[in-house]
């Protein structure tokens, strides 16, 4: 794909200069959408113009499976309620499908319109060819970062109280190259790729992510001690980056250690920067500490484009359609898109009315301990947008 | 903040008492029938009681009686929106507002609604820039949308015409670049640049998308102009293949005039350079009962300024009270969509139709004999 796009490198004469052309119309603080658009690191795809007309941005929505498509519809709900400048383009994937015809088609969709907004997308083939449509979707569009903000609300019962982790992991290659075959028979090799391009990417997204938001301390997290090569070449990395940003402090910790640390004394934890797997694994622990899969979201950014899904990677096929899903994941993922093309106005109005129906009103659905269904905490958002 | 938000409550407790109004605020549906907020109270720039501000530029000929329709209608539906008023106009140098003031509202109000603009056909300052052009070049006003749909009752050759029609106007012919090399003999640029070509294909596919249009058509005259406008029929090649559920096809402008004529129905979203377009359109808007009943648009990545699709002055019927406020009414309802008023837009589109679909009252350009206001008043009446 890359070596296709490259080819298909034309010299766009300064697009960015005369895409933001008037400077009178340009806003004055940048959205991180914008600078997406603006100062991409790697530039190694054609730039396509940005689809923003007259304040209004298109986004792709990829419903994908179980609960997915009945959260979104709250989404676009809410942000119809509310008036959020955003143009869905729904894309719906069929997962019975062998071929990869409407994954093709989301990812060009997505590249087209720079951000996208997506669910869990099942694949439902067990055929060897056929790939998970999520890791595709991230490979293609190289989202190398992934970040889960992890911030406990109050008004969950957690054992754990105050907790304010994000989570950084390398989203592309690791243990997700999907390189697996059968060498002789009954001996499968199962390739697990780390480069120092990307260690390198992910790493320096981490401190700068620590920089920006204020962050005191970036936790890398590694099994260098078995996997001297690969997780060393990991953990060389951050170390090398670390120099270069001396205001944040770096240590590292072995994995297994990281996860009894996490549950037992999670507030050690700022910023943890790990590879796939491990932060795969992370992320369903400490989504479990503060009060399961239907909380938090998460976030996929690449050098172009920027995806935004709930925080664990859970279908939630079983509960489909019982309309008693947490919706919270999906509205948290849609207020990070919001952030993300600068509508910090509409953004700050659904979190502040998502913490009241959280915290204060305590409307929760069953996961959370609560009894109310998915359309309570729905109505029970649209009754404090603009209220709190 | 909590002085924000103070306001917004009671923007939102006002809003409530109007229920009766048919606007909802009652309990959440999941399906079609979504509530809204009440009276756009949650625009991040809205004023206090949730009002949102708009520039408004009334321009010359019949523009000024036709805003005077636009705020009657605003006025009688209690639409929350306040109009920043700015006399503008390069055949009245003298009383026109300056340009950075215009563009600064604009700017920040990020909507405006825009009567037309005379340009005269000489110079005084030797300027070669119009200030409609200069407006457009100053908020980067690069995308005019036009959509020409037919009316009811408006008789005309052609029915169910229905078909967007999306220019590019910050460059090409229009660029201003003319200069006499030797006595006798003047050459006049014609820009084209990648950059800008892809833009416009790409805000004509998204546009599609959006509309959920099936088709987009490119018109060109690239086997004269083999590589101005050949660029700009590559750079929509190339844009089209973002796009494999929407068809791409291209036509030469002059066989693209024949069809409108001839065959309108053929086309569904048109994606053209600068002087075409401008060509393009008003031969549509003629088809469909011509100036007075096409809106048309003009985006930036952050503005939108709303204004008749074919743009004439219409001088000759300056006070006379017989212009058609049609086009500028429904402009004005499709800003209303543009800034999520959603409900106010189709109240105002309706009432049109319903006067349109009487037929009692029509325009002089319409083959009847009542005036603007009398046009005005029906539509008020017939808000429900």
């Amino acid at each position: 794909m890359a070596v296709r796009l490259l080819t298909k490198l034309k010299v766009l004469p300064d697009v960015r200069g005369s895409v933001n052309f008037s400077s009178k119309a340009a806003p004055a603080t940048l959205s991180d959408f914008d600078v997406q658009h603006k100062t991409p690191v790697i530039r190694k795809q054609k730039l396509i113009p940005k689809a923003q007309y007259g304040g209004r941005h298109a986004v792709t929505m990829l419903p994908g499976g179980g609960i997915g498509p009945e959260c979104m519809g709250y989404v676009r709900d809410i942000f119809k309620y509310i008036g959020a400048p955003i143009d869905f383009e729904v894309v719906d994937i069929d997962p019975t499908m062998d071929n990869d015809d409407d994954v093709q088609y989301a990812i060009t969709t997505i590249k087209r319109n720079g951000v996208g907004l997506k669910g869990n997308i099942e694949t439902k083939s067990e055929a060897a060819y056929v790939t998970s449509r999520n890791v595709a979707l991230r490979n293609e569009l190289d989202m190398y970062a992934y970040i889960l903000n992890c911030k406990s609300y109050p008004g969950v019962a957690t054992r754990h109280k105050d907790i304010d982790v994000v989570i950084i992991r390398q989203n592309t290659e690791g243990e997700y190259a999907m390189l697996e075959h059968e060498s002789v028979n009954g001996v499968v090799e199962s390739m697990k790729v780390v480069t120092a391009d990307n260690s390198e990417r992910v790493a320096r997204f981490a401190f700068e992510f620590a920089k920006k938001n204020g962050r005191k301390k970036v936790t890398t997290v590694h099994k260098a001690n078995i996997m001297k090569l690969s997780d060393g070449l990991f953990l060389e990395t951050s170390r090398r980056l670390a120099k270069e940003y001396p205001d944040i402090e770096h240590n590292d910790m072995i994995i297994d250690n990281c996860c009894m640390q996490l549950v037992a004394k999670p507030h050690q934890f700022d910023v943890m920067l790990m590879t796939n797997l491990y932060g795969s694994i992370v992320s369903n622990v400490v989504c479990g500490l503060l009060g399961g899969a239907g909380l938090l979201s998460g976030r996929n950014y690449g050098d172009h484009y920027a995806v935004f899904e709930p925080g664990t990677r859970n279908t939630g096929t079983a509960i489909a359609g019982k309309n008693i899903a947490n919706p919270i994941a999906m509205i948290n993922a849609s207020i990070d898109m919001l952030e993300h093309l600068g509508h910090q106005f509409h953004a700050s109005l659904l979190r502040r009315a998502i913490n009241k129906t959280i915290n204060v009103d305590r409307v929760l659905t069953p996961d959370l301990g609560g009894s109310n269904t998915s359309t309570d905490v729905v109505g029970a958002i649209l009754q404090n947008v603009g209220r709190c | 903040m909590s002085f924000l938000s103070r306001n917004i409550f009671r923007a939102v407790m006002q809003g409530s008492q109007h229920v009766g109004k048919g606007v909802h605020t009652s309990s959440v549906t999941t399906e079609k029938n979504v509530c809204y907020a009440p009276f756009g109270a949650l625009q991040p720039r809205a004023t206090k009681e949730g009002r949102i501000k708009c520039t408004l530029i009334p321009g010359d000929g019949v523009g000024p009686e036709l805003v005077y329709a636009v705020q009657e209608v605003f006025k009688a539906a209690s639409i929350p929106v306040d109009f920043e008023s700015f006399f503008f106009s390069e055949v009245n140098p003298t009383l026109s507002a300056p340009l950075e003031d215009v563009v600064n509202s604009i700017a920040v109000n990020k909507i405006c609604i825009k009567g037309i603009l005379a340009t005269p056909d000489f110079s005084h300052t030797g300027e070669l820039q119009t200030l409609n052009m200069k407006l457009r070049n100053a908020l980067d006003l690069y995308a005019n949308v036009v959509h020409v749909k037919s009316l009811p009752n408006v008789k005309c050759r052609h029915q169910d015409v229905d078909c967007i029609i999306i220019r590019e106007q910050t460059e090409g012919e229009y660029s201003a670049l003319e200069h006499e090399s030797v006595p006798g003999v003047v050459e006049c640029l014609k820009i084209i640049t990648a950059a800008k070509s892809e833009r416009i294909a790409k805000f004509a596919f998204d546009y599609a998308v959006k509309m959920g249009r099936k088709k987009v058509t490119a018109v060109h005259k690239a086997n004269i102009m083999k590589l101005g406008d050949g660029l700009f029929l590559r750079s929509c090649e190339e844009m089209a293949k973002l796009y494999p559920r929407i068809q791409f096809e291209k036509m030469i402008v002059d066989n693209c005039t024949m069809q409108m004529v001839s065959n309108p129905n053929q086309f569904d979203v048109m994606v053209t350079p600068n002087l075409y377009g401008n060509i393009v359109d008003n031969l549509a808007s003629g088809l469909v009962g011509g100036a007075g009943v096409v809106a048309g648009a003009s985006y930036s990545a952050d503005c939108a300024v709303f204004e008749q699709g074919a743009r004439h002055i219409f001088s000759g019927a300056v006070g006379k009270n017989i212009a058609n406020p049609t086009a500028m009414l429904l402009c004005s309802a499709n800003l209303l969509a543009h800034v999520n008023l959603p409900q106010y837009s189709k109240m105002i589109k309706n009432a049109i139709n319903k006067v349109l679909k009487d037929a009692k009252v029509r325009t002089k350009d319409l083959g009847g004999q009542s005036t603007t206001k009398d046009f005005t008043n029906a539509v008020i009446h017939s808000l429900s």
